[in-house]
């Protein structure tokens, strides 16, 4: 399955979030890879532990190798040869976890046919060996979307995959709207999609929403605000889930929401069980909620036409 | 075609196979097989039915005008073309192999393509070819600009998965490997030897010395059954690794299950090789316990199968 990442804007919480989906996937036993194509901010490297990461990839990472410049893409196992020191220990029973990192190495980048080959012959490759690829695409209506997009039309090379795309979004009106822009617009994916070949039926079948880094006010991270401030709130999240309801992008279209996460707000990184039952940094809520993003991913009931 | 050693015949034969597991859900049919084969409408594709479903697209030429690998740096060109195939087995298993054999000397001057054509699949030196610098070079891996033939075997296994009537679900996840071979005629009294190594990259090199006389056809078809032994072995004893603790029984069952539909019975040495190469395998079995390996695994995918049916049952009845 190729799992599609997009977001609209910049600092939604999509890269960091969808390599916790990687990982929880893989801990469940898929072989599992992840292909870091934000090629303007390859962040995933460092997501994942990987200091070297991006200095390796540079002439060798996915951009490069979508442009001819190199054979096969760099690829780095993560169980292997991350830093990060709950992981270095593969846990039983796990998948494997491969990164593709990105390289910015080299200037324009255009959506030709021999790119288009390139990248279709490489995912054939890869989903031979994994289960699930998780591809992390740059913000907006970019060209790594547009190449996602024209390659899993039903009748280009990637159109017999099951394809899943997430739209991440923060919860501001700013975001909600900007996110329904990106799925739903006269620039959109279903717009742009269908013009490429796309069902839209079906196509917007396929694209579901991520609420990232949502305040809960329930927890007890806002327990200590004041009476006052606790209204607005519940005042704004409610006008926010009207707002997201008349766009198209209420409840029914959202896979989950990913609380704010204190660890994830000062680092960008993979939250493990240990951060939450060992060491007790992380939130339980936030790693319950990514396991049961990733786990959404595969039940057919959450996707799919009304 | 002329073997290998004999008079005004090549000294040399070097290949590249590929192997993964074909890209779709079920093993597919002979009409699916010939279908995804057929690379060229001039000629047919081969099927066999015994021992086993086999499959096997006509040859691919791709020409080359190129310096030869080395180890020793000294720089060789040869002119001509390589000769490509991909197979199918059981339905199953898909096989992409590129090779070329060499004389020890050709024309000391680049001739015309008309001279290099008549030879399909034969590479022609330019001058004299340094026949064990270029094996060893064929084996380290191409340097740049250095002729490479790995990307020919790739690019018809890319070409065959493009195809849509594979539906791209395989039953189960499996790495692809591949295998690169030198063939060069034995010293005289010694039959054949094997050198086989892997690295953990999916890339295995064989050095071959096999008998006089050897077609570059047939050496390539040993190397064929190698690497799909040899992908077998590699793919099925990755699975049950993988499949130590921490495993839930439905899992695992899957994995096992899936092992047993689609790769055990796969195994079948020999089956479409030159019998005057036998030797070849049958020596390397007895270095490495291939089939040794094999046998013990699938009776251990079997136990654990007939283990979890006796599990179940005895449940059942506790819980009558
Ligand atoms: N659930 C969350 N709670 C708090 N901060 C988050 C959360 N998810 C992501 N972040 C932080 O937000 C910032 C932007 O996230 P990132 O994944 O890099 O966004 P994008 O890939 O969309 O640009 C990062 O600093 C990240 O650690
Ligand atoms: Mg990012």
């Amino acid at each position: 399955m190729l799992v599609l990442a997009a977001s609209d804007k910049g600092g939604t919480g999509r890269s960091v979030t969808s390599a916790n989906l990687a990982y929880q996937r893989s801990l469940d036993g898929d072989d599992v890879c992840f292909l870091d194509f934000d090629f303007g901010s390859p962040t995933a490297a460092a997501v994942f532990d990987l200091p070297d990461g991006v200095h390796r990839a540079e002439g060798c990472g996915l951009h490069s190798y979508l442009q001819g410049r190199t054979g096969e893409p760099l690829r780095i196992d993560v169980w292997s040869r991350t830093e990060h020191p709950a992981l270095r220990d593969r846990p039983a029973g796990s998948g494997r976890l491969v990164l593709l990192p990105g390289d910015r190495t080299g200037g324009e980048f255009l959506t030709t046919e021999e790119n288009r080959h390139r990248l279709v012959d490489l995912v054939l490759r890869l989903q031979r060996e994994f289960s699930f690829l998780f591809v992390d695409l740059s913000a907006g209506r970019s060209y790594a979307v547009d190449l996602l997009l024209t390659a899993t039309s039903p009748h280009a090379g990637l159109g017999r995959l099951e394809n899943r795309w997430l739209v991440f979004h923060r919860w501001t009106r700013q975001h909600v709207m900007a996110a329904a822009e990106l799925a739903y617009g006269s620039q959109g994916l279903v717009h742009a999609g269908t013009a490429m070949g796309h069902q839209p039926d079906v196509l917007s079948g396929s694209i579901r929403f991520v609420r990232a880094a949502v305040p809960d006010l329930e927890s007890p991270l806002w327990s200590q605000v004041s009476p006052a401030q606790y209204v607005w709130m519940r005042q704004c999240d409610q006008a926010l889930e009207e707002l997201a309801a008349g766009r198209g992008i209420g409840k029914a279209r959202v896979l989950a929401s990913i609380p704010l996460e204190p660890v994830l707000q000062w680092q960008e990184r993979l939250i493990t069980d240990e951060d939450v039952y060992d060491r007790g940094i992380a939130r339980n809520e936030t790693w319950q909620a990514m396991k049961d993003l990733a786990q959404r991913l595969t039940i057919d009931t959450f996707w799919g036409q009304w | 075609m002329s073997g290998l050693g004999t008079t005004s015949g090549p000294v040399l034969a070097c290949g590249e196979v590929h192997t993964c597991l074909l890209p779709t859900s079920d093993a597919v049919d002979e009409r699916a097989a010939e279908q995804l084969l057929r690379l060229r409408t001039d000629e047919p594709v081969r099927l066999s039915r015994h021992p086993s479903r086999y499959a096997v697209s006509p040859g691919l030429l791709t020409g080359v005008d190129c310096w030869m690998p080395s180890v020793t740096g000294t720089r060789s060109r040869a002119v001509g073309t390589v000769t490509a195939r991909a197979a199918i087995v059981e339905g199953r298993v898909l096989q992409s192999s590129a090779y070329f054999s060499a004389p020890a000397c050709g024309p000391d001057r680049r001739q015309s393509w008309g001279h290099y054509l008549v030879r399909p699949g034969c590479l022609i030196p330019v001058g004299r070819l340094p026949v064990r610098s270029v094996a060893e070079g064929f084996l380290a891996g191409p340097r740049q600009n250095e002729l490479d033939i790995g990307p020919i075997a790739e690019s018809l296994t890319a070409r065959i998965s493009r195809h849509r009537i594979l539906d791209l679900s395989p039953p189960l996840t499996t790495a692809d490997t591949s295998l690169r071979w030198t063939a060069t005629p034995a010293a005289g009294g010694k039959e054949t030897s094997v050198l086989f190594t892997k690295a953990d990259d999916g890339l295995r090199t064989v050095e071959l010395r096999l008998p006089h006389a050897t077609t570059p056809a047939a050496a390539a078809g040993l190397c064929e059954d190698l690497a799909l032994h040899d992908w077998l072995l590699t793919t099925v004893a990755y699975k049950l690794d993988g499949l130590q603790a921490g495993y839930e029984d439905s899992r695992l069952l899957k994995v096992l299950c899936s092992l047993v539909d689609h790769l055990l019975h796969l195994w079948m040495p020999l089956s479409r090789v030159d019998r005057t190469l036998h030797t070849a395998w049958e020596e390397l079995d007895e270095n490495s316990g291939y089939s040794r390996q094999w046998n013990a695994l699938a009776q251990r995918i079997r136990d654990q199968l007939v283990l979890r049916a006796v599990r179940s049952r005895s449940e059942l009845l506790t819980s009558d």
